[in-house]
């Protein structure tokens, strides 16, 4: 081995320190590609409707348990309020990417 | 081959563990890779930084650049009052990117592909944020499910907000399971491919390979999938608490 070369180390410093400073917070994470951004949209959906679903066959049971006959009547409509939710979560889902996109994108520009 | 015998849970040990209300409890095949996980991360990270080098070695700057990571993320997502939540956020982080990275590990098991263990994480997180969201508000934290709207719409609204509220843990839980599933029944899919192909000899043998070169691609991706998903628990959860510490805030 041969002692470093102090120039050739400050050079590498300097080089490091310009790498770094380009680095911001957005840069550094992971891009959202095309099948992330499906599955997500697709779970938030599908998520948001089973949860719907479940609240209104829960609430026929609890009232079928005290003697009303509601069954379909709540499951219905807590579906139907599900599918806004689902369409609300990925509303916001598509908000939040477009917002990590915009943040990026200014940046991209500076540096071509 | 079934693609699918990976992810069976068997028990390590023919007697049980211990007994809980007449049920059972094995120490199975999930909870020796669980322990594992949590033994080794927390291991490598409390060696990795004992030297307290000021140039750091390969093993202290993966730990520091993993804790820098994440307290970056907390710090733009929730703001500074968030760190006090930087343990949490660490250790859910460390534990779903390690078990992802250790399930990659040929015959090893991969933890994070069970929707208990998922939905399990899921829950705590939920309910972290519904203990910080009504200790800091108090009944304040019921805002959250009221937007800014006229009362009549209101009545509409707030079911919504309400289920939107309870669709999180699901969808937290099943996006991490089911892409760690998806993953690792491709992987055993096309290991299935080349084995037959090649067992089936003459020209076939030639044909093996294109699956072998197919499985090399894929192991990247979930090697990305593995990061991204960890990244993804960590960072919703941070914005979960981000909404139960300032609420409608950010509007």
């Amino acid at each position: 081995m041969t002692a470093p070369d102090p120039d050739r180390l400050t050079r590498l410093g300097k080089q490091l320190d310009a790498l770094q400073a380009r680095q911001t917070d957005a840069n550094k994470r992971p891009p959202p590609n095309n099948l992330g951004i499906a599955g997500r949209f697709a779970t938030e959906m599908v998520a948001a409707l089973i949860v719907g679903g479940g609240l209104g066959w829960g609430i026929d049971w609890l009232f079928g348990h005290f003697g009303f006959r509601t069954r379909p009547v709540f499951l219905i409509v807590f579906f139907m309020l599900g599918a806004v939710a689902g369409i609300r979560n990925v509303m916001r889902a598509a908000n939040e990417i477009n917002a990590e996109i915009a943040a990026k994108a200014p940046r991209q520009a500076d540096e071509e | 081959m079934n693609p699918m015998e990976q992810f069976a849970v068997t028990p390590l040990f023919s007697e049980p563990l211990l007994h809980i209300a007449g049920h059972p409890i094995y120490f199975t095949k999930q909870a020796l890779m669980m322990v594992l996980v949590a033994v080794l991360s927390s291991l490598f990270l409390t060696i990795a930084v004992k030297p307290g080098r000021l140039v750091p070695s390969r093993g202290q700057s993966v730990a520091e650049l993993s804790y820098k990571f994440v307290a970056d993320m907390i710090h733009s997502t929730t703001g500074s009052d968030g760190l006090k939540f930087f343990p949490f956020v660490f250790t859910l982080f460390m534990f779903v990117l390690c078990s992802n990275f250790f399930g990659l590990i040929p015959g090893s098991f991969t933890v994070t592909s069970q929707i208990a263990v998922t939905f399990a994480l899921a829950l705590l997180v939920m309910l972290t944020v519904v203990v910080v969201g009504f200790a800091k508000h108090g009944i304040g934290f019921l805002k959250l499910f009221v937007p800014h709207a006229p009362w009549y719409l209101l009545i509409l609204l707030v079911p919504i907000e309400l289920i939107s509220f309870l669709t999180r843990p699901i969808s937290l839980s099943v996006r991490l399971f089911a892409n760690m599933l998806a993953g690792h029944t491709m992987l055993a899919v096309f290991g299935g491919f080349a084995v037959s192909l090649s067992a089936a000899g003459g020209i076939y043998m030639g044909i093996a390979i294109a699956p072998l070169l197919l499985i090399i691609g894929i192991i990247l991706l979930e090697l990305l999938v593995a990061f991204l998903q960890a990244y993804v628990f960590a960072v919703l959860t941070c914005i979960y608490l981000n909404e139960a510490l300032h609420l409608h805030d950010h509007h």
